[in-house]
């Protein structure tokens, strides 16, 4: 072959080479790393505040889950939240009153559903700006570029992103501190501890057997290791299949879920979803494993399993009577 | 530029050894295809073949679940025969599609998406799955959708390019990519307006055997079977067609006849691959490229040599969709984008080199 | 395959390409179909072997109507070679011949037999072309790439073979490759050969009959000579041409003629005393300047006998091996009394024409304006011992101009019109 071809070759060759190497490198990096951005753990709020003479707040401060410290003019007295999540929180700790807008997909408590709508996926900016909010309460799932936006507009945004049981109390006191309802969300944040001790206590107590569960929010997927719903699972009481998977969010292989014959199963149901216990029975091979044969599938609202705020417990509390009904029956 | 003696591309001028070595390598395709699938059988989460060691069975054991009736059958006979062989079929179907849309186009660059099977398929499973159509038909609901509707959106592609019964495959190549647009942004549409999130329609957009079973195989084995039958034997109608439309009525082949029966068994069995799956892609652009590089072009090598070796290639990518991250699944689309993008590039440089050396 | 278009007609859209065509094509024979651009011929080819379906009329394929034959049929009686042919997919040529054997594979479910890998060779070895047989087609040059197109029609074993333009792209030897091997196969196995052709020469050597067609009606046909005359091509494509016989096939040819007319043309005489081909040359530069030309004293195998007729030129005639006789002479005279100028062309001068130098004196005498063209160094013209020279001398001396290059004549003649 002459030297010019034989040049191209090698050239192709190694063409060929970087771009699978960069493609492989960023899937599989894309995969270990996950989606979610840098929350910060811990269970202490931290702000700061500035009085003036009258004893009127003039300055609040507040450290969100994503570290950053905002900053505001006083108690915020029109709140639009772009999240289910933080809607439900705000509510909770009596701050009611000051949410003018929410998202299509805040609809919990009832009178959430009727203040007015700013948008899904998508932000209705014009609705946001015609309401006129001192702060926007969002959680870890809109996209930055949107949040940016807003900043950019002059209203403040507000991140309520947990991965686990300790941020969630810590999301109830912070937003507290947003509405100064300080007294209902220690009171909130107390209940919901004693609730969740109380489930721990039995169930992680010494001589408690811990049956094999495997939980799916979708169809094959179910919760890795370091996610809120592994932890989920372990308070209440069983052991994780897929915590010795890899990604915090991972599509199981029938196969993984097959070797792995989890004694529980349970599902997630909402309006879309069109699983149920047949399905699941149905999938290859699934027919032989233990929580299909004993017929131990069992569903959980996917609203209460995947919306990391007050009813986050009211799940644990759901899924422990599941996976242990000789304790909570 | 005559032949001489020292010049590399004549020194296989000798055309029996030319097919004699084509038929062998048909020969060593199929065994390719039946060692990869035996690869594949034994590979998986639980072995023997997986990436870590830790709790796998052994190759006895495995011999003994494949063969014998043990605990460990569940996981070849219920999980991996039937993924595997849903695998080859699928694959064997799009490469042998691939084939014939080349050939009709004339195109090396078409797939047999460009009549619109994607986007069409796209929109029926989106219906199903998203906004509930036909949900009394479970987990058929969604497959049964997306075949039907991809071949209505064939059949609008296509008759959008006959005209007073002759077919015209330029403009059906550009209705095809017309078509897609509008039903892709359909697609979108219907998403964003069930309020469905977008990522978990990702594994059926880039195609995945995750759920593959039985039923699958039974349903999508004849067609795709009758379908690349009837390609093959269609092969030398394809040689003719590629030397232009004229040339073909001139050795005898009705190029309209041909058009429209390939155009249809493409549709066919392209819909029944996708229908279940997702769409899958790569397989049936670059696997007929790769075969003309080691058979040459004449179909009736051609197009068995792309049916086997699509089967073996979408094989060997699920297995490693399916094992690459222990015990979870990558969309099969992934893997083959990764082999097919960078095997693209290279063809597209490699023919640039031949056009400047002329 | 003997073919017979009754009355044929057909449109595209609007457009009428064919007008009412009638041709009889007998078996064997080698008919080449030739016209300007537009004129119908691709489209007659095509409605020959029913690819385009005929709006008005018949034609029948060995009596029978060409649209109850099936494709299959079709190709079994028709081979076509279209003016090029390429792919970008790696066929053989191999391939390629062996699509040749189509038509004659009856079932899809059967494979090709020995008969057709025979016919394959066998082709392929008439054309000198199974040396390719296992490279790809897209790597040959033009002209081979033609060769294995034929092979493939050879193949075929058709009866009849439609040829479409096949030299357009090939040099002077590949055109003569490819004609000389479908002359062969006409001529060898009897197969009709249907050419369209657009160089007139190759179809004049080539052709038993030129059917020529202009503006989709048949405008002649009949034998190469008949058809190829320069009146009813001045007609078809609007251009004077000379024809000619070749000395040694004694087919025509074609000459275009100048195509320098001269804008304005002035008409003043001058008469040329020629022969040998001298006159040619200067009768076309003084033809294009614009001036009326006779000549004299010629015999009428000179070729300068047939310059002057082409040019419609009045010539003083003789007939050949005969000395130039009184009349011839006379006639000669009176031409230059018509003309004001004369030229003395370097015309071999013998015996048998001396008298034409005769006739240059009586110019000069008569007061004309007598013009002398050297011949070229080392060009003797005289071939009566000197006395010619010596004519010439004398003439010059006595006020005869000498111009020693033809290109220089016409300044010279230019200055008798002031």
């Amino acid at each position: 072959m002459s030297g010019d071809k034989q040049r191209a070759v090698v050239w192709n060759l190694w063409t060929l080479v970087a771009v699978a190497i960069t493609a492989l490198a960023s899937v599989t990096a894309g995969y270990y790393i996950g989606a979610s951005g840098h929350t910060e753990n811990g269970t202490q709020v931290s702000y700061s505040i500035d009085w003036d003479e009258s004893g009127n707040i003039t300055k609040l401060t507040v450290t969100d889950d994503y570290g950053r410290a905002v900053a505001l003019n006083g108690v915020p007295k029109k709140i639009v939240s772009v999240s289910p999540t933080p809607t439900e929180i705000l509510f909770a700790v009596g701050a009611g009153d000051l949410v003018v807008g929410v998202d299509e997909y805040s609809d919990y408590p009832a009178e959430a559903a009727n203040r007015t709508k700013v948008g899904s996926f998508t932000l209705n900016i014009e609705a946001i700006v015609g309401l006129d909010p001192d702060l926007i309460v969002s959680s870890d799932l809109v996209p930055q570029q949107q949040l940016d936006q807003l900043v950019e507009l002059g209203y403040p945004y507000f991140i309520f992103a947990t991965r686990n049981f300790e941020g969630v109390l810590k999301d109830i006191r912070m937003a507290g501190v947003l509405t100064w309802h300080i007294a209902e969300a220690d009171a909130l944040a107390s209940s919901l501890e004693a609730r969740m001790n109380a489930v721990a206590q039995k169930t992680l107590a010494l001589g408690v057997t811990k049956p094999r569960t495997y939980v799916e929010y979708y169809p094959y997927y179910t919760y890795g290791p370091g996610s809120f719903g592994d932890d989920l699972i372990r308070l209440a009481g069983g052991m994780n299949v897929g915590h010795n998977l890899t990604s915090e969010y991972p599509t199981a292989t029938s196969e993984f879920v097959v070797a792995s014959d989890p004694q529980i199963i349970v599902y997630a149901v909402g309006p879309l979803s069109t699983t149920n216990a047949t399905e699941i029975a149905s999938r290859p091979g699934w027919d032989t494993i233990s929580a299909v044969r004993n017929m131990q599938i069992y569903s959980i609202d996917e609203n209460i399993l995947s919306r990391y705020g007050p009813r986050i417990v009211d799940c644990l509390e759901q899924l422990a009577e599941i996976l242990h009904p000789e304790l909570f029956g | 530029m005559s032949p001489g003696p020292g010049d590399g591309a004549a020194a296989v001028a000798d055309i029996a050894s030319v097919r004699r070595r084509h038929r062998l390598i048909l020969l060593g395709l199929l065994g390719l295809l039946v060692l990869t699938f035996f690869l594949a059988v034994f590979t998986g989460y639980t072995g023997p073949i997986a990436p870590v060691s830790g709790d796998r069975l052994s190759f006895g054991e495995a011999f003994q679940g494949l063969f014998g009736h043990t605990s460990n059958s569940v996981f070849f006979w219920d999980i991996r025969v039937p993924r595997i062989l849903f695998a080859g079929i699928v694959g064997a179907a799009l490469a042998c599609a691939g084939t014939a849309m080349q050939a009709i186009f004339r195109n090396s660059m078409a797939d047999p998406f460009i009549i619109g099977v994607s986007s069409g398929a796209a929109v029926g499973a989106v219906c199903a799955s998203v906004l509930g159509f036909g949900a009394f038909l479970g987990s058929l609901a969604s497959p049964l959708f997306a075949f039907f509707s991809a071949l209505v959106t064939v059949l609008v592609v296509y008759s959008l390019g006959v005209v007073k019964g002759r077919v015209y495959v330029d403009t059906v190549l550009l209705s095809g990519v017309a078509v897609a647009a509008f039903l892709g942004a359909v697609v979108s549409f219907i998403i964003y307006y069930a309020g469905e999130r977008y990522d978990r329609l990702i594994p059926w957009l880039l195609g995945s055997f995750a759920d593959a079973r039985w039923s699958y195989v039974e349903a999508a084995a004849l067609p795709v079977v009758a379908g690349a039958l009837v390609v093959y034997l269609y092969g030398r109608d394809l040689n003719a067609i590629l030397m232009g439309e004229e040339t073909a009525y001139n050795l005898g082949t009705d190029p309209d006849q041909l058009k429209k029966v390939m155009l249809g068994v493409a549709a066919l069995i392209t819909s029944a691959a996708v229908a279940f799956v997702g769409i899958v892609g790569f397989v049936g652009l670059i696997v007929p490229h790769m075969m003309r590089l080691l058979v040459g072009a004449d179909h009736r090598i051609l197009v068995p040599a792309s049916t086997l070796f699509g089967a073996t290639f979408l094989i060997a990518a699920d297995a490693v969709a399916r094992t690459a991250v222990i015990g979870e699944e990558l969309p099969v689309g992934i893997i083959t984008a990764l082999c097919g993008g960078p095997f693209f590039l290279y063809l597209l440089r490699r023919n640039r080199i031949r056009g400047e050396a002329k | 395959m003997k073919a017979q278009i009754k009355s044929l007609s057909f449109s595209f859209g609007e457009k009428r390409i064919l007008k009412d065509i009638s041709l009889d094509i007998s078996d064997g024979e080698f008919i080449g179909l030739m016209g300007p651009n537009g004129s119908g011929k691709t489209t007659l080819l095509r409605c020959l072997m029913d690819y385009l379906p005929s709006e008005k009329g018949a034609i029948l394929i060995d009596m029978k109507p060409v649209h109850t034959l099936s494709p299959a049929e079709i190709a079994r009686i028709f081979a076509v070679v279209p003016q090029s042919s390429n792919t970008d997919f790696p066929f053989t040529c191999y391939d390629i011949v062996m699509m040749g054997r189509m038509p004659h594979i009856k079932s899809r479910l059967s494979g090709e037999t020995a008969k057709d890998a025979k016919a394959v060779r066998e082709a392929m070895e008439r054309t000198d072309t199974w040396r390719f047989s296992g490279r790809l087609f897209s790597e040959l040059s033009g002209g081979e790439r033609q060769r294995v197109i034929i092979a493939r029609a050879i193949a075929q074993s058709p009866k009849a073979m439609l040829l479409d333009e096949p030299t357009v792209y090939l040099d002077i030897s590949g055109q003569l490759e490819v004609m000389d091997l479908v002359k062969k196969l006409n001529q060898e196995n009897g197969i009709t050969i249907v050419a369209v052709l657009h160089e007139v020469n190759l179809a004049a050597k080539y052709c038993d009959r030129i059917a020529l067609l202009n503006d989709g009606r048949l405008e002649a046909i009949g034998a190469p000579q008949d058809v190829l005359t320069p009146e009813t091509i001045k007609s078809v494509y609007g251009v004077d041409v000379v024809v000619r016989k070749d000395p040694f096939t004694k087919a025509v040819y074609v000459m275009p003629r100048s195509t320098t007319a001269p804008v304005h043309r002035h008409g003043t005489r001058v008469h040329l005393l020629c022969g040998g081909g001298s006159g040619g040359p200067i009768m076309r530069l003084l033809h294009d300047g614009g001036y009326g030309i006779s000549a004299g004293v010629l015999n009428v195998l000179d070729s300068d006998y047939e310059n002057a007729n082409d040019l419609h030129i009045p010539v003083a005639a003789e007939i050949p091996f005969s000395q130039i006789s009184q009349e011839a002479h006379a006639e000669n005279l009176r031409l230059i009394d018509e003309s004001p100028a004369i030229v003395v062309c370097p015309f071999p001068v013998g015996p048998g024409n001396f008298r034409n130098l005769e006739a240059a004196r009586h110019a000069l005498d008569s007061g004309k304006r007598v013009l002398i063209v050297r011949p070229a160094t080392g060009q003797g013209i005289d071939f009566v011992g000197g006395k010619a020279d010596s004519t010439i001398k004398e003439l010059i001396s006595s006020g005869a101009i000498e111009v020693p290059e033809e290109q220089q004549l016409l300044s010279q003649l230019s200055e008798i019109g002031r």
